[in-house]
C-alpha cells in the first residue's frame, strides 16, 4: 500500500556495486519525488524510472509464447546479462538454460571475468567496506575511477572516518595509480601515472623488490625504480592496506594475468602486514549474478548445458566468444545490453539470429531483437536480493508499482520457461 | 485422505528408542512416524533390510560465502565429477564442493536427511536462506558465529553477559539461525590486527580481554537463554602440533558454568582431530614431533562430561579447508604454497575467514598421524552418544567419504588394510593399531542419526523412529543376520554409499541412488523470546553499534520475511526470564 508523501528509508540503491542503503525516497501516489542521500546516477536511476521504456509490439503472453518458440526451436542458445536483475531472476534463467542445453553467462565475462580467472590461479585475499573504512591507512585505486564509476566509494568508504583512522583524511592515504589523471587521481593523495599496458611489469616489479630482488632497470612502466622502492616500503609499513581494481586491470594488456599478480603481490605483503584487495564491481548485481551462478551450476560464468550437465569454459563459452565464432542461434537477453558493448563482430551476428530482449528500458539491444518484453525494475518497482562488491548480501525493495502490466524480471522468465517446457513435450 | 506408508519386516536400528536390530513395522502417516496406519496404506516389504532413521548430520559446510568462493575458485574441483540432469532432478557437478542441487541429492541417495551448516557470518544470512531455497531434499539449519564480532567483544569487556545473550537472540531471530558458533574466538578479530593470537589466555587487540573471556561469556550466555543447542566450539590454536594441551586449557576454562536446567553438556567441540595433535618433544609445535593426542584426549573426554565432540576424520584425497579460522588458513597456505583466499567480513569477522584447497596424503607423516587422532579416540571412549562422525565435509574429506570412515570405525581389518600403506608414524606414534575395538551398528546409529540430533537439540521429531518423529527413514540394503561386516569392510562401503530407500518427512526421496527432488524440507531454527525490557533495551543498544559499526543499516540486517517463512521451522525457546 502506498500512502501518499511518504519517505521511505533505507533503501538500497540498484545502480553500482556499492548498492548504498542510506537512500531515502519520497514517494507521492505511485510517484518518487525525492533521492535524499543517492549520488547524481542514484537520483536519475529513482527519478526517471518511467522514462524510456522498452516497447512492446504484442501482449505480455504473445511475447511470450514468440520467445518460447524461439527457444524451443534453438540448437545452441545463449542466455546473458544478469548483472543488473536481482538473485531470484538468475535463478529462472539457469532453469531456461538448463532445459534449453544452451550456454548461460553474465556479464562478468566482459568485465571482471578475468578477476575470476586470477582468482583460480591463485585465491584472493578479498576486503570488506567497513573493515576498509575502520582500518585502511593506504587504500590504493589501481585502473578505476571511482569518482566516475562508483561516486560514493570515497565519501562512504575511503575518505570517511573509521574506529581506527579518526580522521578519514589525514590518517589515511589514497593513491591513484592509472595511465591519465582522472578526476580520482585529483583528489587522491598520490597518482603515480604508468605507461600504458604496463601493468603486469609494474605489479611484477613492485612483488620483486618487495621480496627483496635488485632490479637490473632504471624505471619500469614510465616508473623510475627508486620510485617503486619507495611505494614498496610505504606497502610494507602501512598498517593495514587495501587495493581496489578496475577494469583498466582486467580488461587492459594482459587480463587474468594483470589480476593473478596483483593477488600475489597482496598475498606477499600479507606475510609484512595486513592487506586486502577488491574488484571494483560495475553493474549493481554482477557479484550476485557469479555468486548465483556458482551455487546454482558450480561455477561462476562461462556455463554450457549442452550435455545435460554444466561445463566451464570461458572463452569458449563466454558470450562474445560464442556470438564471434557465429555458434549461437539463438540469444536470451536479460538485464544487459550487449548490441551497446560487444565488438562489431558479436554484434553482427547477434543481428542476424532472433534475439529475445528482457529489459525494463530501451537500449541497444532493444534495437535489433525479435521479442523486446518490458520488465518492472528490481529495487525499485519490485522487490529481489543484490550482493555488494564485498559479498554482502542485500534486500532491495519495492518502492512504488511498476507500470500496468509490468511483471518483475523472474515472473516473465518463469512463464518462458514453463512455455519451453510445454512445447518440449 | 492422509497420505500413508507402512515398511514392514524391517530390521531396525533406533538407539534412541532402545531398538537394537528388531524386527518391526514403521508406519508413515502425513510425513510422522505413527503407531498404526490404514488397510488402505501403501505397503512395502523390506524383508530384512536394515532401517535406520534419517541420518542427521551436525556439521558439514554446505551454503554460505565461503562455500561459494571455494567453488569459484577450484573449478578444477568439480570439472572431473559431472552430474546430468534427469527427468526429476537438476543437473550439476559434484566433488568436494558441489553446487546446492547436488549436494541434496547425494546426501539423499546415502540416507541422510537433515545437514547443518555450522558456520554462518550473520550479516550474510540473506544470502545463505537464498541458497536454501536451492538445497533439495534436506532439512538444514545455519549456525551463526559470534566469536570474532566486536559487539560480543563490548558484552564481554562490560561483563554485560545479560546483553550477551540478547545480541544472541536477537540475531538467531533477526536472520533465522540455530544456535551460536564459535571459532577462534579473538584470534580472527587479532588478525585484522596483524596480530597472531593462538593463546587463549592472550590479549584481544584494543578490548583488554582474552579469548577465553570470549569463550566463557558465550557459553554463559547460551545456558541463559537455554538454547536448544549448546554453544559449538572450534578452539584457539588449532592445527598446529601439540594443541592438545591448549584444548584441554579451554575446555577446562568453562567447567564452572552451570548448564541450562542442570544439563551436563554445555559445549560442542567440532572436528577434534585439528585440535588434538599431541608432541613427542615437550612444548615443541614442529611437525616432525607429531603424535597423536586422540587416547589422552579420550581419557579427558570420558572424564569430563561437560562437553561432546565430532571427529573430523581426514578421509584422504581432494578436500577444501575452509573455516572462519582465518589466520589457520594463512598458516596452511604458507605450508602449501597453492591457492589461498580469505574473506574479511564487517565487524563480525575483521580477520577473515579462509580457503585452502588441500589433498591429504597416507603417505605424508602428519596427515597419517591426524588420520589415526579422531579414530583412536573414537575407539576409547566410553559413552559414543557424545561422539560424532563427522568429516568437517569438506575440510578433512567430502562427506560422501562417510562410508569409509564407517568402515574404519567398524572394522579392525579396515583399519589395518589401510595402515599397511600409510606413513609409519600412523603406527609409531599413535596407539591405533593396538585398538581391537569394533563399532556395531547400534553406536553407528548414535553417532550418525541419535546423538547428533540430540546435541542440536532436535530429538524430539529428529534422529529416530518412534511415533511422533518426522518421518525421516533410511533403508540400507543388506540383511545384517546374513553378513559379519568387521570382516567384509568393502560391504560396509557399499551399504553406507547407496540407500536402498530414503524418506524425507513421509516423501520417498531416493531408491537405490535414483534420487527424486522435493521441496518438501525445512530449515530449522531457533526463536528465543525476551522479555519487553530486554528486548526493547537491545534493540536500541544494537541499532546504535550497528549503524556505527557496519557499512549498511540496521534496518537492513533481518532476512526479510520473504526468503524464510516457506521454509523455516522455527523452536521457540522460552528465555523472558533473563532479566535486563
Amino acid at each position: 500500500m502506498t500512502e501518499s508523501s511518504k519517505l521511505k528509508e533505507h533503501v538500497v540503491c540498484p545502480f553500482c556495486g556499492c548498492l548504498c542503503d542510506d537512500i531515502g525516497i519520497g514517494v507521492e501516489g505511485n510517484k518518487i519525488t525525492e533521492n535524499k542521500n543517492g549520488c547524481a546516477i542514484s537520483q536519475a536511476k529513482f527519478l526517471n524510472h518511467h522514462d524510456d521504456r522498452l516497447e512492446m509490439s504484442g501482449s505480455l503472453k504473445e511475447l511470450v509464447k514468440e520467445a518460447a518458440e524461439i527457444i524451443a526451436n534453438s540448437k545452441r542458445l545463449l542466455v546473458y546479462g544478469l548483472s543488473s536483475t536481482e538473485n531470484d531472476a538468475h535463478r529462472e534463467a539457469y532453469k531456461i538454460a538448463e532445459e534449453a542445453g544452451g550456454v548461460v553467462d553474465n556479464t562478468s565475462s566482459v568485465c571482471h571475468g578475468p578477476t575470476i580467472l586470477g582468482s583460480q590461479e591463485s585465491g584472493e585475499p578479498i576486503a570488506a567496506l567497513a573493515e576498509t573504512r575502520h582500518r585502511a591507512d593506504l587504500i590504493i585505486y589501481w585502473g578505476s575511477n571511482p569518482q566516475f564509476a562508483h561516486p560514493r566509494h570515497m565519501s562512504r568508504y575511503t575518505r570517511a572516518d573509521g574506529l581506527y583512522i579518526k580522521d578519514g583524511k589525514k590518517d589515511r592515504q589514497i593513491w591513484v595509480v592509472d595511465i591519465r589523471k582522472t578526476i580520482s587521481a585529483t583528489v587522491a593523495d598520490k597518482f603515480i601515472k604508468i605507461a600504458p599496458g604496463s601493468d603486469l611489469e609494474v605489479i611484477s616489479a613492485i612483488r620483486a623488490i618487495a621480496r627483496g630482488k635488485i632490479l637490473d632497470v632504471d624505471e619500469v612502466g614510465g616508473l623510475p625504480v627508486e620510485e617503486i622502492i619507495k611505494l614498496v616500503e610505504e606497502m610494507k609499513s602501512a598498517k593495514y592496506g587495501v587495493l581496489f581494481f578496475g577494469l583498466g586491470l582486467t580488461q587492459s594488456k594482459g587480463r587474468h594475468r594483470n589480476i593473478d599478480a596483483a593477488i600475489r603481490l597482496i598475498q606477499d605483503m600479507n606475510h609484512y602486514t595486513k592487506w586486502g584487495m577488491l574488484p571494483m564491481r560495475g553493474h549493481y548485481n554482477v557479484a550476485g549474478a557469479n555468486k548465483t551462478s556458482t551455487w546454482q551450476t558450480g561455477y561462476p560464468y562461462a556455463v554450457d548445458y549442452a550435455r545435460g550437465y554444466p561445463r566451464y569454459q570461458p572463452g569458449e563459452y563466454t558470450a562474445v566468444d560464442m556470438l564471434v565464432r557465429g555458434e549461437a542461434d539463438a540469444v536470451l537477453n536479460i538485464a544487459a545490453d550487449p548490441a551497446a558493448h560487444f565488438p562489431k563482430e558479436a554484434v553482427q551476428h547477434m543481428a542476424k539470429i532472433p534475439v529475445i530482449n528482457i529489459d525494463p528500458k530501451r537500449n541497444m539491444t532493444s534495437l535489433i531483437a525479435k521479442v523486446n518484453i518490458q520488465t518492472a525494475i528490481a529495487g525499485i518497482e519490485c522487490d529481489g536480493a543484490a550482493t555488494r562488491m564485498d559479498g554482502l548480501p542485500l534486500y532491495l525493495k519495492k518502492v512504488v508499482d511498476p507500470p500496468e502490466g509490468i511483471l518483475p524480471d523472474r515472473d516473465v522468465l518463469r512463464m518462458i520457461y514453463d512455455e519451453v517446457r510445454r512445447l518440449k513435450k | 485422505m492422509s497420505k500413508q506408508t507402512i515398511l514392514t519386516n524391517g530390521r531396525v536400528y533406533d538407539p534412541m528408542n532402545g531398538i537394537d536390530g528388531e524386527i518391526k513395522d514403521i508406519c508413515i502417516s502425513d510425513g510422522k512416524i505413527v503407531d498404526k496406519v490404514d488397510a488402505s496404506a501403501k505397503k512395502i516389504d523390506l524383508k530384512g533390510r536394515l532401517v535406520m532413521a534419517g541420518g542427521v548430520d551436525m556439521h558439514s559446510h554446505i551454503v554460505g560465502s565461503k562455500v561459494g568462493c571455494g567453488r569459484a575458485v577450484c573449478p578444477e574441483d568439480h570439472r572431473k565429477d559431472p552430474v546430468p540432469k534427469t527427468k526429476n532432478t537438476r543437473g550439476g557437478v559434484g566433488y568436494t564442493m558441489p553446487n546446492s542441487y547436488v549436494i541434496g541429492y547425494r546426501y539423499s541417495a546415502m540416507g541422510y536427511t537433515t545437514v547443518i551448516e555450522p558456520a554462518l557470518p550473520a550479516l550474510k544470512a540473506l544470502g545463505s536462506w537464498e541458497e536454501m531455497e536451492d538445497l533439495h531434499n534436506l532439512d538444514s539449519g545455519l549456525l551463526p558465529m559470534f566469536c570474532n564480532s566486536m559487539i560480543t567483544f563490548h558484552y564481554v569487556k562490560e561483563k554485560d553477559i545479560r546483553g550477551l545473550a540478547a545480541y544472541l537472540a536477537w540475531v538467531n531471530q533477526k536472520v533465522g539461525g540455530l544456535g551460536c558458533k564459535v571459532v577462534n574466538p579473538g584470534g580472527t578479530y587479532a588478525w585484522a590486527h596483524g596480530v597472531d593470537l593462538r593463546d587463549p589466555e592472550g590479549e584481544i587487540p584494543g578490548w583488554d580481554i582474552s579469548p577465553k573471556d570470549v569463550m566463557h561469556g558465550l557459553c554463559e550466555a547460551v545456558e541463559l537463554l537455554g538454547l536448544p543447542h549448546v554453544m559449538h566450539y572450534h578452539p584457539n590454536n588449532l592445527g598446529r602440533v601439540g594443541n592438545i594441551a591448549t584444548t584441554i586449557q579451554q575446555l577446562d576454562s568453562i567447567r564452572d558454568i552451570k548448564g541450562y536446567r542442570g544439563r551436563k553438556s554445555i559445549c560442542h567441540l567440532t572436528h577434534m582431530s585439528f585440535e588434538t595433535l599431541g608432541s613427542v618433544e615437550e612444548n615443541s609445535s614442529e611437525w616432525k614431533d607429531i603424535q597423536s593426542g586422540g587416547l589422552e584426549f579420550a581419557k579427558y573426554f570420558n572424564k569430563n562430561k561437560h562437553f561432546t565432540a565430532d571427529m573430523g576424520q581426514i578421509t584422504f584425497g581432494p578436500a577444501t579447508t575452509m573455516t572462519g579460522d582465518g589466520p589457520f588458513e594463512f598458516y596452511l597456505y604458507q605450508l602449501t604454497g597453492g591457492k589461498w583466499v580469505n574473506i574479511a567480513v564487517d565487524v563480525e569477522l575483521p580477520g577473515g575467514a579462509g580457503i585452502v584447497p588441500y589433498t591429504y596424503s597416507p603417505k605424508a607423516p602428519g596427515n597419517s598421524v591426524q588420520w589415526a587422532i579422531p579414530l583412536e579416540f573414537a575407539l576409547s571412549v566410553d559413552d559414543v552418544w557424545r561422539c560424532i562422525m563427522s568429516t568437517d565435509n569438506p575440510n578433512a574429506g567430502p562427506f560422501t567419504k562417510y562410508p569409509l570412515v564407517i568402515s574404519w570405525l567398524m572394522s579392525k581389518k579396515q583399519r589395518d588394510i589401510w595402515m599397511e600403506d600409510m606413513h609409519k608414524f600412523a603406527n609409531e606414534r599413535s596407539a591405533l593399531s593396538t585398538i581391537d575395538r569394533e563399532w556395531s551398528l547400534y553406536e553407528i546409529a548414535i553417532t550418525t542419526r541419535a546423538a547428533p540430533a540430540k546435541i542440536l537439540g532436535i530429538e524430539k521429531i529428529k534422529g529416530h523412529l518412534g511415533v511422533g518423529a518426522d518421518a525421516d527413514v533410511t533403508v540400507y540394503d543388506i540383511d545384517t543376520t546374513k553378513v559379519d561386516l568387521a570382516k567384509d569392510p568393502e560391504r560396509i562401503i557399499k551399504t553406507f554409499s547407496q540407500s536402498y530407500l530414503t524418506f524425507l518427512r513421509g516423501q520417498q526421496v531416493s531408491k537405490k541412488g535414483v534420487v527424486k527432488s522435493t521441496g518438501n524440507r525445512k530449515v530449522w531454527t531457533i526463536h528465543p523470546e525476551l522479555n519487553e525490557d530486554l528486548w526493547s533495551r537491545i534493540n536500541k543498544e544494537l541499532e546504535v553499534m550497528m549503524n556505527d559499526w557496519y557499512s549498511h543499516s540496521f534496518y537492513n540486517y533481518p532476512v526479510p520475511d520473504r526468503y524464510r517463512a516457506h521454509l523455516e521451522q522455527k523452536v521457540p525457546v522460552d528465555s523472558t526470564s533473563v532479566p535486563a
